[in-house]
């Protein structure tokens, strides 16, 4: 039996395209070992999953509001008229096999992705690892975030059911709430008056052609600066800002990440398969004239939409018959400074601390009180806003009333970033003060046995 | 705990391949778990086909699939933690930088082959410029076909004098058919997918309208009509309650006192929802004498602008 010989490939392709020692550099890149440099790989296999599973649901999914009369198994709406693209994923929910499996995997990992980056852009805040030369990775990480939003909304809104419905109509209202420009921008985007007939189609394109070719683009671009740069890593053992300890790609990373990869893949499948999600039926088709109560968008929106809840009726007319809305306040100028100030972090902290040398050993939050205390402060907002999202769900399930409700949270969103700004500095301090460091190896050695019978000492940091 | 002593300093480059071993203990309850794990995995795929070729089920499937997917997972970390021979290996980090020499080369190099050519032509070099500048505007261009302009679309609705008022069935109303506290949405004849029409019918105590008198006057009997797009961010404003006299919208909480010229009295809208003009006809049918005294919905920039 002729055996395997793994040099018969690696020498076509080699002759070909001479690729051989480019590839084994690559292998052997090292990883540093550390469970938080997952999270942004959890992100990337989100988005595996979600373009796999995203291209099954494009198969049927029909990007039209033209109307048609729901003929299908699902005998609540049976006879009801609905856009062609509600009726389209009804089916792929009730008559397409595995189809509703595809749907709910496809919007858990919508959700899981997003969470993934917010996470994975928390590390990196938290141990400042976008401070120089990182930066741009920095600058091109948040864009696609900011993609992965749009990729949210835009899927959230395909659907067209009730609810995706209200949130476009939101979407909509807080476009023409841009000063100047915004009537003129939102009949652009949007194609005239909402709602329009082009909206379903032309969401469509930015969903799935669009977004996705960006977000890939730049996944790629982000890992490629990754390599070039080197990992970062934390404090210990042999470790300096002139090498990188860890792992190399292959074996170790490559079980691991695959490992890992498989792991979320069959987590998402699980809640796909039994954690019911965006149940359209139940909301019904759009139609302008509804709404349903309580109404709540995906989390990653709920900030942006506990931010409307919590604005107050303030608009300012202007001379002239002009006129600034009330949603210009908490749905176009507070997000603008607010994700602008995170996105620009890397070139605002130096305006504060003047540090600007090049680092490749990240910092523990509590070594960096300013921006600790800032990050936790700026979370505290986000998740006010949050809260205020669901204020009214909160409003039944603690039996208060949601006018309490929004009042309090409008005094927190004042007071509660300030108050979490300066416990988090003392807690800093405090834990500085201990002088107890999980970075710096545990003072002390080791007394062990050898295998000849004697004893040896250890030092503890010397212990892998 | 397995626990390994390597001398300080090493700088594990390729490290050769250890001689073979008899497994340990660990080592083959390892290879145990993941020869299990990937039958599991094995397994799932199986049933998978099974339960798709039966007609398929969510719930199944949705487990099948995190078992054939968990099985792998599971099964090729445990390898990965277990059965490698994992070794912490240490790379220099090399200067970003290509260093100034090297810039300085480019530079040279970018200067000689083109720099002093474009210097010499800068009047070609302005003409491409602006050839280029134009060129852009032109591709720029079809972006305007992307939507109508916005002219008085947002300012007007689909109510004229005379329009009678019907339900969303298209039935017209009597000012009768409403009862005490009443509500129904309405639309104008003949528009019934008109979005931006849709407005609120409701009966109060007649005596109760505290509102200027030139809208007062466009009540029928207590009977009044409001815009049912909430003036915040256009959702519709669903719910009404009867004992306070106030319009409720459940997207973000503004209220509404009907009573008053649904005047906003908490949330974050700012201006009343705008009011319907009304008249009766001689069959008793209920009509507007004119479109919403303001432009309904969301603000918009030059929505006070006749």
């Amino acid at each position: 039996m002729p055996s395997f010989n793994v040099q018969t490939p690696l020498k076509w392709v080699d002759e070909r395209l001479g690729t051989a020692s480019t590839a084994r550099t690559a292998f052997r890149k090292v990883f540093p070992d550390q469970w938080t440099f997952l999270i942004g790989e959890i992100a990337l296999f989100s988005l595996v999953v979600l373009v796999l599973s995203g291209t099954f649901l494009t198969l049927f999914f029909v990007p039209s509001s033209a109307e048609v009369v729901y003929d299908g198994p699902y005998q609540p709406l049976q006879g009801q008229e609905v856009s062609a693209a509600f009726d389209s994923v009804m089916r792929l929910s009730f008559e397409v096999r595995a189809g509703l499996l595809m749907r709910q995997l496809h919007h858990w990992a919508a959700l899981v992705f997003v969470a993934s980056i917010v996470i994975h852009l928390c590390r990196i805040f938290f141990t400042g690892a976008y401070r120089r030369p990182r930066e741009l990775n920095y600058l091109l990480g948040m864009v696609l975030l900011f993609v992965a939003l749009g990729e949210g909304f835009t899927g959230y809104s395909l659907p067209d059911d009730l609810l995706s419905g209200i949130g476009l109509r939101i979407a909509y209202s807080v476009s023409l709430a841009i000063p100047l420009v915004g009537t003129w921008l939102t009949f652009l985007v949007f194609g005239g008056e909402f709602p329009t007939t082009d909206l379903i189609s032309r969401f469509f394109v930015f969903h799935v052609m669009l977004l996705p070719a960006i977000l890939l683009a730049g996944v790629f671009v982000h890992m490629g600066i990754l390599v070039l740069q080197k990992h970062t890593q934390f404090a210990g053992p042999r470790r300096t800002e002139r090498n990188v300890v860890g792992k190399r790609l292959w074996p170790e990373q490559t079980f691991k990440s695959t490992g890992l990869f498989m792991l979320v893949a069959a987590v998402l499948a699980a809640l796909g398969g039994l954690a019911q999600i965006n149940p359209i039926w139940e909301y019904g088709p759009y139609n302008p004239f509804s709404v349903t109560a309580p109404a709540q968008p995906d989390w990653y929106i709920g900030w942006l939409d506990g931010a409307l809840r919590l604005g107050g009726p303030w608009d300012v007319a202007l001379p002239g018959g002009f006129l600034i809305s009330e949603l210009f306040w908490p749905a176009v100028l507070f997000p603008g400074i607010a994700l602008g100030i995170v996105t620009m972090w890397p070139w605002i902290e130096p305006l504060f601390t003047g540090e600007r040398a090049e680092h490749h050993i990240l910092e523990r939050p509590r070594d960096a009180p300013f921006r600790t205390a800032t990050g936790v402060g700026g979370l505290t907002l986000f998740f006010i806003l949050f809260l205020e999202g669901g204020n009214d769900v909160m409003g039944v399930l603690l039996d208060v009333p949601v006018e309490v409700i929004t009042r309090i949270l409008q005094v927190a969103f004042v007071v509660a970033p300030l108050v979490a700004w300066v416990i988090t500095y003392r807690i800093c301090l405090n834990l500085q003060a201990t002088q107890m460091h999980p970075a710096e190896p545990a003072p002390g050695e080791l007394l062990r046995r050898t295998p000849s019978g004697g004893y040896e000492t250890v030092p503890l940091d010397q212990i892998v | 705990m397995s626990i390994r002593q390597r001398p300080p300093g090493e700088n594990v480059g390729d490290a050769v391949t250890p001689p073979e071993q008899p497994p340990t203990h660990e080592q083959r309850r390892a290879e145990r778990a993941i020869a299990v794990s990937f039958a599991v995995s094995a397994l799932a795929g199986l049933g998978l086909f099974v339960v798709y070729l039966a007609g398929g089920q969510t719930q199944i499937e949705g487990v099948l699939l995190a078992l054939a997917l968990g099985g792998l997972g599971v099964g090729i970390a445990v390898w990965g933690e277990e059965l490698l021979d994992a070794r912490e290996v240490v790379e220099d980090r090399h200067e970003l930088s290509s260093g100034a020499e090297a810039r300085v080369a480019l530079g040279a190099a970018l200067a000689e082959e083109a720099g002093s050519n474009l210097r010499r032509r800068s009047f070609l070099v302005k003409m491409l410029l602006a050839a280029g500048a134009a060129f852009a505007a032109a591709l720029a261009l079809p972006v305007i076909s992307l939507g109508p302009a916005p002219g008085r679309s947002l300012k007007e609705t689909s109510w004229k004098a005379g329009t009678r008022l019907v339900r969303q069935n298209g039935e017209p109303i009597r000012a009768d058919d409403l009862v005490l506290d009443q509500v129904l949405s309405v639309l104008p004849e003949g528009h019934l997918k008109a979005a931006d029409s849709v407005a609120l019918l409701i009966r109060v105590p007649a005596g109760q309208l505290a509102i200027p008198a030139e809208r007062a006057a466009a009540t029928v009997d207590g009977v009044v009509c409001y815009s049912k797009i909430c003036t915040h961010a256009g959702c519709p404003v669903g719910l009404y309650k009867a004992a306070e006299h106030t319009l409720f919208c459940p997207c973000h909480q503004s209220q509404f006192n009907v009573l008053e010229g649904c005047k906003p009295i908490f949330g974050p809208a700012a201006r009343p929802l705008p009011q319907l003009p009304l008249a009766v006809d001689a069959a008793g049918y209920l009509y507007a004498t004119g479109d919403f005294f303001e432009p309904v919905g969301p603000a918009f920039w030059d929505r006070n602008r006749t």
